[in-house]
């Protein structure tokens, strides 16, 4: 993007006053999550939780699907916080509340199948962290979910021009951000990157945000923007995409993402991928039960 | 037909079969042994197929049949036998819609680009363990239809082997019920079709471009022939092998294909484990095997 497009595209995104701020519970959730799980702590996240009741109800119901890995039936926050750690309810507090503090941008992309795509690619993100051995995968998830969130940026600001970008892109079979280029000048990773500064996202997840379509391109390039760059082609390749038929071949050994991660972690050299693929079907079936939930009837459509 | 199937399945496999341990354990031995991979949204045709093989050697549980096909000594001919109610019964046209969707949208406009073909301007494929004829048929009319509307210059060659003499007989005779084109459309139907009391028979354009042959893909001096195709598909057949037997018959396969060519398997199986040459790539709801031009292996290589 060009400085003179950047600086316009800032204005407009920074002006609006109907750009979703963070909301409070995800800041003082970031808070909690940086002083540790001490037991006051963990108190309080439990508070801000069951203060509103839809999402203490909505985070119950996350906390009990197989998408974390849970069997065991959880039937209180409290229960949920001590089963599965800070971490991962931070990870379910944002998938419950961003879907809410989007609902007006539904005349972009329509809302499942954006959150199925956003759901689906912080699932895979952290699973192939974790089965790389990549250190530190806590931020994988959010990364994950947070990845196109320049997508509803782009769907709110930009109503007309991202509805003909969404028809384009349909038509010609074409990546999206291809076309957001063409029609835009600009891309969902550029406003995506504007709104994780205004929210003040951690540095490597608003590097993500930016970067996630073309790595090589960030400084430097890191393991967590070619994760969730795999990460986000596979699920698109794997019926969580955007909602239409993208005509491509993804060749993962031509990918210098990939070879990235081989380099610097053995199990990718053994990871056996097709499998893998397989692993992410079943994913796949979570994630449109989870955003059925979410959204109603209108959810489990494809 | 399709009532029965239900009925039988709901007295074969239960809900507790689908929770049982021993069943994800029955996957993996199964993906060990043959590279077919059950998602766990597949549990059930599992239970459902390994059940019908208990019954038959009156073995009551999971973990007990599991034991017969590991440590007994005709272990070898059980899983033969479960293999093959795995994939028994499980061709009729246009199958795979997604693998016809990548042939058609993908590799077809990518494979005409091709220097080397652009000198022949001809297909070839090969369908390898082609049964009653439902596959090579179907690509018939994938190619009949692809080629009329964007290649009109273009001709193609269909090789269709299969070792089983009956099954060469029904393909010549092309000769089909109502359940192998359940999933054609009436246009379809009526294009390619001439309809006979209940029963489907190809029309001869669709037959013009397959070529029928008996081939035994372990004849080693025969394989030598199979040179200079496109596009090869072997679903379900490389699972009837044994580890050598595998490796050596993909192994003609890659070398079968032009540099750039394309091979698929069933759905649901991989080479894992078996082949490491082809390169694993994916399509929309569809993984393939890919045999690098020079170009596509220098790319990889910088």
């Amino acid at each position: 993007m060009n400085p003179a497009t950047r600086k316009i595209l800032q204005r407009k995104v920074s002006a609006l006053g109907n750009l979703p701020a963070m909301p409070s519970v995800l800041q003082s959730l970031g808070e909690c999550l940086s002083e540790g799980s001490s037991d006051a702590n963990i108190d309080r996240v439990v508070e801000l939780i069951s203060y509103d009741k839809s999402l203490a109800a909505q985070c119950l119901r996350i906390a009990n699907s197989a998408l974390f890995g849970r069997r065991i039936e959880v039937d209180s926050v409290r229960r949920a916080v001590m089963a599965l750690g800070l971490w991962h309810i931070r990870d379910i507090v944002y998938s419950c509340s961003l879907p809410n503090m989007f609902s007006g941008a539904d005349h972009g992309m329509a809302q499942p199948t954006f959150w199925r795509h956003a759901l689906g690619t912080a699932l895979v993100s952290q699973h192939l962290a974790q089965r790389l051995g990549i250190g530190n995968v806590e931020k994988y998830y959010l990364a994950g979910l947070l990845h196109d969130i320049g997508i509803l940026v782009n769907s709110l600001l930009f109503r007309e021009e991202f509805q003909q970008v969404l028809q384009q892109a349909e038509t010609s079979e074409a990546p999206l951000c291809e076309v957001e280029l063409q029609v835009l000048g600009f891309t969902h990773c550029d406003s995506g990157r504007i709104l994780a500064d205004i929210w003040q996202l951690p540095a490597d997840i608003s590097e993500t945000i930016e970067f996630h379509h073309h790595p090589s391109l960030g400084n430097p390039e890191t393991e967590m923007t070619c994760t969730i760059y795999l990460a986000d082609i596979l699920c698109r390749l794997r019926g969580l995409g955007y909602g239409y038929y993208e005509a491509r071949e993804f060749d993962l050994a031509s990918e210098s993402s990939w070879r990235l991660l081989q380099r610097k972690y053995p199990a990718a050299t053994e990871l056996d991928m097709a499998r893998f693929t397989f692993e992410l079907d079943e994913h796949a079936i979570q994630v449109r039960g989870l955003v059925e939930s979410i959204f109603g009837h209108g959810g489990a459509s494809h | 037909m399709a009532l029965e199937t239900l009925t039988s399945r709901a007295q074969e496999s239960t809900d507790a079969d689908l929770t049982d341990p021993a069943l994800v354990k029955l996957r993996d031995l199964i993906y060990r042994m043959s590279g077919i991979y059950h998602a766990e949204n597949k549990f059930y045709l599992l239970a459902t197929r390994a059940r019908r093989r208990m019954k038959a050697i009156n073995s009551n549980t999971f973990p007990d049949y599991l034991e017969r096909l590991t440590t007994r000594p005709n272990r070898d001919a059980e899983m033969r036998s479960l293999l093959n109610e795995i994939t028994i019964g499980e061709t009729y046209f246009f199958r795979s819609q997604s693998q016809m969707d990548a042939v058609s949208k993908i590799i077809l406009p990518k494979l005409m680009a091709l220097a080397s073909k652009q000198v022949v301007k001809k297909l070839r494929l090969w369908s390898a363990g082609c049964s009653t004829g439902e596959e090579p048929y179907t690509l018939s009319i994938l190619l009949l239809e692809q080629l009329a509307q964007k290649f009109k210059d273009w001709t193609f060659e269909i090789v269709a082997t299969d070792l089983n003499d009956n099954s060469i007989a029904k393909c010549s005779e092309g000769l089909y019920a109502e359940y192998a084109v359940r999933n054609l459309s009436p246009e379809r139907r009526q294009k390619y079709f001439k309809q006979e009391g209940n029963l489907y028979r190809v029309n001869d354009a669709v037959r013009a471009g397959v070529k029928f042959d008996r081939l035994n893909l372990q004849d080693q001096s025969k394989m030598l022939f199979m040179k200079g195709f496109d596009l090869i598909f072997c679903c379900n057949v490389l699972i009837y092998f044994d580890g050598v037997a595998k490796k050596r018959t993909v192994d003609h396969f890659y070398n079968g294909l032009i540099p750039g060519g394309h091979f698929f398997l069933g759905e649901c199986e991989t080479l894992f484990g078996v082949y490491d040459q082809f390169r694993l790539v994916h399509f929309p709801g569809a993984a393939g095997y890919h045999k690098p031009s020079p170009e596509e292996e220098a790319g990889a290589a910088k």
